[in-house]
């Protein structure tokens, strides 16, 4: 494959009640991406994001953002999923030669909407849904309880991973301020209320509203743009069943071959990555990702928290902005490999990978490896 | 993070709830035979002409196999529970709500089915749920070919 290098990007610093209306914010995103690159608009050929109808309480929602998205006269789309998945639609556009640059960007406000509600919209509305106990919380528990069973791993661990998510957040200058908990220790992560035992709430990310913007160009242009880009390498995704019952919660089986893919493509191996950022909802959630991506053992992947390559930026737990997660993982992955990640900075990193998700316990992943250098 | 629907009232424009309309949603043929069997309270089931596996709620293809799935099993009232949670959150499409109770959700196996789903677990403590337990179906008072005629699972033998 051809290298595509990131060449600018911008993430609006997440708010739990952010004080912009969604055009103010999606303007600020994808208008901070093209100064970061030294573009102009008119530079831009094409336009992905990433919204959800449900979440912005509009149908086709993506109509009414072309002006604050850039996309007036262009070509423009959307995906409904993750912002990793929006960038991967504009892998496609640049690999098919009809386009030069691609803005991505990936959006949500979830402090005007009930997020947790919207997800029961994701149930099989002839079984699941009008039994409504399937949600974030009470599969994440269950994720959880699955995992720890298994490998005989402890609430303590998950807790102990728990709070360094939350201190890590505390060296993010783009964490969620509420996120940032640079004291947060295991005792009372433990000390916190079940949100369906054995997940308790400070186990659980904080949502904020946000946007993050991406600039994606093919080789040449993206070496006539700046002399330091990162390149995506390889990327990989896959789905699993929806029929919660049916998976392995211990693992999981579509990072599994959603890595497999995305190193064949790059040519590496799990073990040449330095640091991964990966989205997953919980800290539980993290572990499994990163083992199945092969840099664990199975039961074991807590180490890789502890040693600061997983998640470094704190994951979704420094501020989960539904569709612009995964966006937010791979900026933290490209700012690793730039030295720019000032007090979270992983040194020599030389390889990443960075993931996004969608559905219940990540019933879909999508993985990028990221490497510097021209 | 637990929703703070109280703050979204003082918003100046506030849609109010979830989309109203009625939407309809045909269950396809499996579903269909499915709630038929709730309503003479019995688990009817399909299995994969393929590799034989058998699903409850039934769907009349196999995702691994691709093959059809359109064999009817008829299935026991008996279960395994094979995960679980205590919650005392209640979500459903229009509202999520912390309640006083906690309920207890398993992902219970019909004995024969090689599939799961969620369900309450009733007429037990929290103490007494331990994964691999035998339980067995609790019908709701009123049927009504509906989910919820399937009121939940209890412990085989009592609590």
């Amino acid at each position: 494959m051809e290298r595509i290098g990131i060449v600018g990007y911008h993430q609006v610093r997440p708010e739990l009640d952010l004080q912009m209306s969604p055009y103010e914010c999606i303007f600020t995103a994808v208008r901070g991406a093209l100064d970061h690159a030294g573009l102009k608009r008119k530079d831009i050929t094409t336009v992905i994001s990433a919204t959800n109808d449900y979440y912005d309480g509009k149908t086709i929602s993506n109509c009414f953002k072309v002006s604050a998205g850039g996309a007036y006269m262009k070509d423009e789309s959307k995906v409904e999923m993750d912002g990793a998945h929006a960038a991967q639609y504009a892998m496609f556009r640049i690999l098919s030669q009809n386009h030069k640059l691609a803005m991505v960007y990936g959006f949500s406000m979830p402090s005007c909407m009930p997020f947790e509600c919207t997800r029961i919209l994701e149930l099989d509305p002839t079984f699941d849904r009008p039994i409504s106990l399937m949600n974030s919380y009470s599969t994440c528990g269950m994720q959880m309880r699955a995992y720890m069973k298994k490998y005989g791993v402890s609430e303590e661990q998950i807790a102990e991973a728990t709070a360094t998510n939350w201190k890590n957040a505390a060296k993010n200058p783009l964490a969620l301020q509420e996120a940032q908990k640079a004291d947060m220790t295991a005792a009372e992560v433990l000390k916190s209320d079940y949100l369906a035992s054995p997940l308790r709430e400070l186990m659980y990310p904080l949502l904020g509203d946000g946007c993050t913007a991406l600039i994606l160009a093919p080789e040449k242009q993206a070496l006539k743009i700046t002399d330091n880009p990162v390149w995506i390498t390889g990327v990989g995704n896959c789905q699993e069943t929806y029929y919660f019952g049916e998976r392995d919660l211990t693992t999981s089986l579509s990072m599994e071959k959603a890595s497999e893919a995305a190193y064949k493509m790059a040519g590496v191996k799990p073990s040449d990555i330095d640091v991964a950022e990966l989205f997953g909802y919980t800290a539980c959630e993290d572990i499994i990702l990163a083992e199945s991506a092969g840099l664990a053992e199975k039961g074991k992947g807590d180490s890789l928290v502890a040693k600061g390559c997983l998640n470094p930026s704190g994951g979704a737990t420094s501020g989960m902005t539904p569709c612009a997660t995964g966006l937010n993982r791979i900026i933290e992955a490209v700012k690793q490999l730039k030295g720019e990640a000032e007090e979270h900075q992983v040194s020599g990193v030389k390889k990443a990978i960075a993931s996004g998700q969608i559905g219940f316990c990540a019933q879909n992943n999508i993985i990028y490896v990221l490497e510097g250098g021209n | 993070m637990p929703l703070d629907l109280e703050k979204m009232e003082g918003d100046i424009f506030t849609s109010k709830g979830m989309v109203k309309a009625e939407f309809t949603f045909w269950v396809g043929l499996a579903m269909d035979k499915f709630y038929d069997g709730t309503t003479d309270q019995k688990f009817i089931g399909t299995k994969c002409s393929k590799c034989g596996k058998v699903f409850l709620p039934p769907r009349n293809r196999c995702g691994d196999c691709f093959a059809k799935a359109e064999e009817f099993v008829d299935l026991p009232g008996t279960a395994t529970l094979k995960n679980f949670t205590i919650t005392p959150w209640k979500i459903t499409e229009r509202r999520a709500k912390k309640g006083n109770k906690n309920a207890l959700v398993g992902l219970v196996q019909v004995d024969g089915a090689d599939s799961a789903f969620m369900t309450e677990i009733l007429n037990t403590t929290e103490d007494k749920l331990e994964e691999g337990m035998k339980l067995k179906v609790v019908w709701a008072k009123r049927i009504k070919g509906h989910p919820q005629d399937i009121a939940g699972f209890e412990p085989v033998g009592g609590a």
